[in-house]
């Protein structure tokens, strides 16, 4: 295949974008493994000129990181096994199920897509509070949870599988949950693989939300973790890097494993 | 790790003084209830502070077996909006950490513990006086004077010899007057390199009331004497603005080092991108750990006369707590002598007890440093603290940290600024 | 009872339908239409922290129009939105249009460009905060080293939306650009073949084949990319907590600071359903706008 017209310009193009995005994350890392004092001069030193492993040293003798990650593991975890199944579940009977009011009750449900948290967190803190579940788990994830973003793409996406595969199975004489169980969700492993990857990255990363809904420092999330180690380092920026980096570490490794899969399970997904 | 560790310091103290406990039984009256259970006690605090907590803690609990503390710690910059949230959502802790410029907002709201029922009538003549009026609300104690702290200045050895400046004032009486510490500030700009300035003010955070330690210098009020309606359009008020203002005019600070900014004060002076910064002593352990360079303490300036901020915090119970005995138990242990001198000497902070202001406190961390504190601590006056625990200073707060980022970085004039801090302190005190 | 095998088919596919939908309408009813409706209860009452409040009908309301500093957070969120939104996906627009061309390592590229969006709000302030210090940054130090003056990042009204605006494109561009190069492995390489064939130049082929191709994307991105500019909360609240003075504050963050700080809720609320309908009045138009509704159909 020829490699196109401008093919060194394009070249030369990604690679100065590429430098421009990835700086950040570099300066990140240049900072976490650099002693604090290097950070203070004045001139300009692009690469690191010592390298230690004293910031993390610090942070991990005076916060309880692996319990906050623990707890980020914990919340995004049940997050995501929760609203996946709960909206694979919608996203089928809006598919392929034909009920009374679907069009009305599926358009209602959209539009909380227009509508997140941020919105209502007012009522919604006070919600938690009646309910006497502020300042738990279950206060992060039960709103987290309820979010009609999966159920969207589901229905996008069971909408693909050919409807005869459906109908051959409901003429054989099996009912709408076996044929969900046994034909639609077989099939929606890839379905499943980016709503997976999707609501685990966005609960990992939450603040606003756990910000409002935790009290306790043994149950922060790293993200929370992360603004009280700032409040309390302050221009120490080596250590704030060192756990910058520990927190976005996991995500960033899902993602570099799964990328294919992400990009793909996009375009397949019905965004086109 | 430290959970566990705070588990087996109480364990072991359990043991020894249960024993010492059952020997000496004869002497506990039977109808003194047993300081048992457990307190949720929420804080926040500098690394040296939370040492002196969990130690205090562990003193405790192993003086009353059976009762456990439970310390829970946010962040500095969430503690109000996470016990306000606690409070409304009725699960409040026993205990928490408030600073006094705060406290009238909770007490006033009827949110805390009258301790007069609970406390020996005796235990309030052990505070100053001016710390003890600090806490109360309507006569009635709501919270005990934990600490107390100042703002002074800390500076940068180095920068000052390389400015020349060679002494700095050792004594309150001969604190630099304002003209002096322009000098100061202005020979410093002279020699310093680019991107470098002559100091920086602890202001930002929860401090825009450390602001009015000029207006106090100035011989100024920002409330009447019967604390009803605002006093701050004055010739002292006018002085002050106009003499905090001039810093950001004349970029004697960094233009970061403005009320609402992110950067705290220490850190540009950790960081040496200033020669000297306004500081509470709760920092020297701080500074001992960050600053790689000589560093010194000086006091603040004086106008009309010295004056410094009442910083420091009190320790206070939850109205709603069910277990208000063991509550005012651990507040009255948290003030004894032997623990407030340890909690104050290990976290740089200082003394509320009498009896340990005129002994002198001890920092651990550069106990020379001390005096400077505990003489900044004796310009505060009675007359300015009354001000500062009126019930709406959490309001005025606000009102002076918009107010003064408006005439700092907006540009805006001193006669608008006084007028706005009239009209917005007024209608602080009607809420 | 009914045997259920003679009811009517409708009411079994009926019933089965809202099976399979009860969880979600019990999480979406309990979680989001609750609190939503109750949302306009608390804005007709004035709190001031501690108890239950005073109706005072539709004064939070009317407090809006008069508040000067709320009419300067609704700029400030609209001025982001404009900014951010377009710009954003112009860049991935065209950094998808590049990553579908032939390259060498264009899965690194690839990869790089879409990092960002994985890296949480809270971290991605924090090394906005680490590169645009104002005194130490490696911002500034760059720009004096090509011998420009150091810009006022954090003094600044201007310079403190900069960086906010700066350090959001960072972290928004991969989802712009992922989405786009998904629309665009889609469009039949032929096209382009005739197209030049035809004697079609680059821009006429952006215009006519790329621009309609990639239609729904931009319908979508349009939508994710202004809500969530509307909403944008962590990047402001870590990296200037809305200052200089108010000059990057936002809806959400002064909704967040009188609800949670001043704990004036009743006021935040109010705030907050200026916000959904606003949110809801874009959608509008930009639904009637659009000839594209394959998203529901």
């Amino acid at each position: 295949m020829s490699r196109g017209r401008y093919y060194g310009l394009r070249v030369a193009v990604a690679v100065a974008c590429s430098l421009i995005l990835a700086f950040p994350l570099y300066w990140m890392i240049v900072v976490a493994f650099s002693p604090r004092q290097e950070l203070l001069t004045t001139d300009l030193r692009l690469w690191p000129q010592h390298f230690t492993l004293a910031n993390f040293d610090r942070i991990l003798a005076s916060f309880p990181i692996p319990t906050w990650f623990g707890n980020s593991v914990a919340i995004a975890v049940v997050v995501t096994a929760l609203t996946v199944s709960v909206n694979l579940l919608a996203g089928y009977a809006f598919a392929h199920l034909r009920f009374r009011g679907s069009s009305v009750v599926f358009l209602v449900l959209l539009s909380t897509l227009m509508l997140p948290l941020q919105v209502i967190m007012v009522s919604e803190f006070q919600l938690i509070t009646a309910l006497g579940i502020y300042g738990t788990y279950w206060a992060v994830i039960l709103p987290t949870a309820a979010s009609a973003f999966g159920m969207f793409l589901a229905r996008q996406f069971i909408l693909g599988i050919p409807r005869e595969i459906i109908e051959a199975a409901r003429v054989d004489g099996a009912g709408s949950l076996r044929v969900f169980l046994q034909i639609v969700l077989p099939l929606c492993k890839p379905l499943i693989a980016v709503l997976t990857l999707l609501t685990l990255l966005s609960t990992w990363n939450d603040f606003a939300w756990p910000l409002i809904a935790l009290k306790q420092n043994e149950l922060f999330t790293l993200p929370i973790g992360l603004l009280y180690l700032q409040g309390q380092f302050g221009s120490d920026y080596g250590a704030t890097m060192a756990f910058a980096l520990l927190s976005v570490l996991p995500m960033v490794m899902l993602f570099v494993a799964f990328q294919r899969y992400f990009v793909q399970g996009f375009a397949r997904s019905g965004i086109r | 790790m430290q959970i566990s560790r705070r588990q087996v310091l109480g364990a072991v103290g359990a043991f020894s003084l249960g024993a010492v406990l059952t020997s000496c039984a004869g002497f506990v009256r039977p109808a003194s209830t047993p300081a048992t259970g457990e307190l949720t006690f929420t804080t926040w605090g500098s690394d040296s502070e939370l040492v002196g907590f969990r130690k205090a803690i562990a003193g405790f609990e192993s003086a009353n077996p059976g009762a456990k503390i439970t310390l829970n710690v946010v962040p500095y910059q969430q503690i109000y909006p996470t016990v306000d949230a606690q409070l409304q959502s009725n699960t409040a802790p026993d205990i928490f950490r408030v600073d006094y410029r705060n406290f009238g907002r909770y007490a006033g709201s009827k949110q805390l513990l009258n301790l007069e029922p609970l406390l020996d009538a005796s235990v309030g003549a052990s505070f100053t006086d001016a710390l003890w009026r600090a806490v109360q609300f309507d006569g009635k104690p709501y919270g005990v004077p934990h600490h107390t702290d100042t703002t002074a200045i800390l500076y940068n050895k180095a920068a000052f010899a390389a400015a020349g400046i060679t002494s700095v004032p050792t004594t309150l009486e001969t604190a630099w007057t304002w003209d002096e510490f322009e000098k100061v500030a202005l020979t410093l700009q002279r020699k310093l390199p680019v991107g470098k300035y002559p100091f920086a003010y602890n202001w930002q955070g929860q401090g825009a009331a450390r602001w009015l330690n000029w207006l106090f210098q100035a011989d100024g009020r920002f409330l009447d004497k019967k604390l009803r309606s605002p006093a701050i359009d004055s010739e002292a008020g006018r002085a002050a603005i106009d003499f905090t203002k001039s810093f950001f005019t004349r970029k004697l600070v960094p233009a970061n080092n403005s009320v609402k900014s992110s950067t705290y004060a220490s850190d540009l002076f950790f960081s040496e991108t200033v020669a000297m910064t306004f500081a509470g002593a709760f920092l020297i352990p701080d500074a001992a750990k960050l600053a790689n360079f000589e560093w010194g303490a000086t006091f603040s300036p004086r106008d009309k006369r010295g004056g410094g901020d009442l910083g420091g915090n009190a320790l206070v119970a939850t109205a709603g707590t069910t277990k208000k005995t063991l509550a005012a138990k651990f507040l009255a242990y948290m003030v004894g002598q032997k623990t407030m001198r340890d909690f104050c000497a290990t976290s740089s902070l200082l003394p509320t007890r009498k009896d340990l202001v005129a002994k002198g406190i001890e920092f651990t961390v550069r106990p020379e440093l001390s005096k400077i504190f505990v003489g900044q601590a004796s310009t505060v006056r009675a007359a300015d603290t009354a001000q500062v625990a009126s019930p709406a200073m959490g309001a005025i707060t606000t009102v002076l940290s918009d107010q003064l980022e408006q005439a700092f970085i907006g540009g805006q004039s001193t006669k608008d600024t006084l007028a706005g801090m009239t009209a917005g302190i007024t209608q602080a005190l009607s809420r | 009872m009914l045997n259920p095998s003679r009811r009517p088919r409708w009411v079994r596919s009926t019933l089965a339908g809202y099976a399979f939908l009860a969880p979600s309408l019990v999480l979406l009813g309990l979680f989001v239409f609750l609190p939503l409706g109750w949302a306009f209860v608390i804005s007709l009452k004035q709190t001031n922290g501690f108890g239950d409040g005073a109706f005072v009908g539709l004064a939070n309301y009317g407090r809006l129009l008069t508040d000067p500093v709320f009419w300067r957070v609704t700029l400030n969120t609209a001025l982001f939105t404009i900014i951010v939104v377009p710009v954003s996906m112009a860049l991935g627009l065209g950094l998808a249009m590049l990553m579908n061309s032939v390259l060498p390592v264009r899965a690194l590229f690839r990869t790089i460009i879409v990092l960002p969006m994985v890296i949480s709000g809270v971290a991605t302030a924090l090394i906005g905060v680490l590169i645009y210090d104002q005194n130490n940054g490696i911002a500034n130090k760059l720009l004096r080293v090509i011998g420009l003056e150091g810009i006022p990042w954090q003094s600044s009204g201007p310079g403190a939306f900069a960086s906010v605006v700066l350090v959001t494109l960072w972290w928004r561009i991969g989802f712009n650009m992922i989405i786009y190069l998904a629309a665009l492995q889609g469009v039949s390489p032929e096209l382009y073949e005739s197209a030049r064939i035809e004697g079609a130049n680059g821009r006429q082929q952006l215009r006519y084949i790329t621009w309609p191709m990639v239609g729904p994307s931009t319908f979508f991105l349009l939508i994710m990319n202004v809500i969530h500019s509307f909403q944008v909360f962590d990047v402001i609240f870590v990296l200037t907590q809305g200052g200089p003075g108010n000059s990057t504050s936002v809806l959400v963050t002064y909704a967040y600071t009188n609800g949670f700080l001043i704990r004036d809720q009743g006021y935040a609320t109010a705030i907050g359903i200026f916000l959904l309908v606003i949110t809801l009045v874009f959608t509008a138009i930009q639904w009637r706008v659009s000839r594209t509704r394959d998203l529901v159909e």
